[in-house]
């Protein structure tokens, strides 16, 4: 069988779990940090109320 | 500020590389004749693959620093290369099981670079588990310091011992040699698409690092705060 | 790495340390038994388990039996080094440690010495008991040769992950998950070592795995040695 087989759905599961995970971390990055820069937030004014 | 300008500077020309990159594989890569379009997959497969293994060997080496120099920016380097690290190889594994699966009929394989890529990963998940359960700072750093040495070390001896595992005792699924199947010629426009994908993919981890320290600067502000409230 | 002996020191001599630690050890082990009796008795059960969970008739047995008998090592020594270390913790007995004018490697050689003990006296007692289970003589001197080997590796790094194990929140768990991926190499020489001799193959065809210990328990022995100084510090 000489034809090339026909693998596109697997080419692009493989791009959504390479693009899906960098997009994912980089979500986790931003919502850590938004967190993070919440409690900040609320712990700097309790040190500022002492 | 000039270093978040640069950073900023930083995040755009990553994007400009991994959609540069990403369209080099989809349009300038020629499609290979017996895998078809999936064979494409090798290409960030490779460069995350690569980049991966490298941000383990980064840990190690700042793990070591750390223990030397007792500095925390080199465990905020350690903490970010181990998690970039994770995500990356996860993506070779997931990649390489989906490339293996129209090509060899099975999502998996025990060869040795799999099987030991697969190891690694669940060190260094377990590097994560481990400064989670150490609530003291100046120990968790000190400790997934050590991890990380001894975590990096332990990886070659694991793949040359699976690999004389399975000279001895053939692997049954896939032929003697799993990665010979598959394997494919590669004409100059796929090795210049697959060194592109390797540099764009160290230039996103460094983006992704620069951004992952920055987040732990932060992290240990918060917890020295909460510190010094419970005075 | 202090000698003592012609040498003025303050310190106590590194061997003198470390014949203390190891026999502070086996004596408080000697007197509770504790730690040795809940190795075995876990030992017999996860053999049992074993029995029930594989098919053993003889001819697949002699197949699986190297495999049995090191996940079953596996288990026991985790079980050891968890409770070992974490009596340390405890009862405060690492602090004291640490504040004696000791080299702090003494301490871990001393340790190691004492897991690696118990791990062995567990190995000799569960090579009969699985001999008579199965009315087959498994024992050999290769096979304790490389029991000897395989578990002086899961020793040497196990305390040391150990040390830092105890020391979180989720102590119990923790040892596994950072112990199993690393000491794979070992395990791999080990049961292929095993498999081989309990076969009876020529011990020069086993060679490669025998190499491959030897050079795990020296790279992993000097890396704890170096790095465990690290792990204690306060």
């Amino acid at each position: 069988m000489n034809s090339t087989i026909n693998t596109i759905n697997y080419f692009i599961a493989g791009y959504v779990v390479i693009f899906g995970s960098i997009i994912g971390y980089v979500i986790s990055l931003y919502v850590r940090w938004k967190n993070l820069k919440q409690e900040e937030e609320i712990l700097s004014e309790s040190v500022d109320h002492k | 500020m000039k270093k978040l300008t640069t950073l900023r500077i930083l995040d755009i020309v990553t994007l400009v590389a991994l959609l540069g990159a990403t369209a080099m594989v989809f349009f300038y890569a020629p499609i290979e004749r017996v895998m078809g379009a999936v064979q494409k997959v090798f290409y960030f497969h490779v460069a995350a693959g690569w980049v991966g293994m490298l941000s383990f060997l980064f840990a190690a080496i700042a793990g070591i620093i750390y223990l030397i120099k007792k500095s925390k920016i080199w465990d905020l380097v350690g903490v970010a290369a181990v998690e970039i690290g994770i995500i990356f190889i996860f993506i070779t594994i997931v990649t390489g099981s989906i490339w293996a699966r129209p090509i060899w009929n099975t999502w998996w394989t025990w060869d040795p670079r799999l099987t030991t890529v697969t190891i690694m990963e669940l060190v260094y998940v377990a590097y994560l588990m481990l400064r989670q359960g150490i609530d003291d700072p100046e120990r968790r750093s000190r400790f997934g310091a050590v991890y990380a040495i001894v975590g990096f070390l332990s990886v070659p001896l694991t793949f040359f011992s699976i690999r004389i595992f399975r000279t001895i005792h053939p692997v049954v699924i896939g032929g003697s040699d799993p990665s010979a199947v598959g394997t494919f010629d590669m004409t100059a426009t796929m090795f210049q698409t697959m060194m592109v994908s390797i540099v764009v993919f160290s230039i996103l981890f460094i983006d992704l690092v620069w951004h992952r320290i920055r987040l732990g600067k932060l992290a240990n502000q918060v917890e020295e705060l909460k510190f010094n409230i419970q005075d | 790495m202090q000698k003592g002996g012609s040498k003025v020191q303050p310190k106590t001599s590194f061997f003198k340390a470390l014949f203390a630690v190891v026999w502070k050890d086996l004596i408080a082990e000697l007197r509770g038994k504790e730690l040795i009796s809940a190795m075995l008795v876990f030992a017999l059960l996860v053999i049992f388990i074993f029995n029930f969970a594989l098919e053993l008739d003889p001819k697949t047995r002699s197949a699986l039996t190297a495999g049995i008998l090191w996940v079953t090592i596996i288990f026991a020594g985790n079980l050891g080094l968890n409770r070992s270390m974490s009596v340390e913790k405890d009862r405060g007995c690492l602090d004291g440690l640490l504040l004696a004018p000791v080299d702090r490697t003494a301490i871990y050689f001393g340790k190691s010495i004492a897991n690696w003990i118990f791990m062995l006296i567990v190995a000799m007692i569960v090579l009969p008991i699985y001999s008579i289970l199965y009315n087959t003589n498994i024992i050999s001197p290769a096979l304790i040769l490389v029991i000897i080997l395989g578990s002086e590796g899961y020793v040497a790094i196990g305390t040391l992950l150990a040390s830092m194990a105890v020391q979180a929140r989720t102590r119990d768990i923790l040892l596994p998950i950072l112990l199993f991926p690393v000491i794979l190499p070992v395990l791999i020489a080990a049961v292929k070592a095993s498999a081989g001799i309990l076969s009876g193959f020529p011990l020069t065809d086993l060679q490669t795995w025998f190499n491959l210990l030897i050079v795990y328990d020296i790279i992993f022995t000097s890396v704890a040695f170096m790095v465990f100084d690290s792990v204690v510090e306060e």
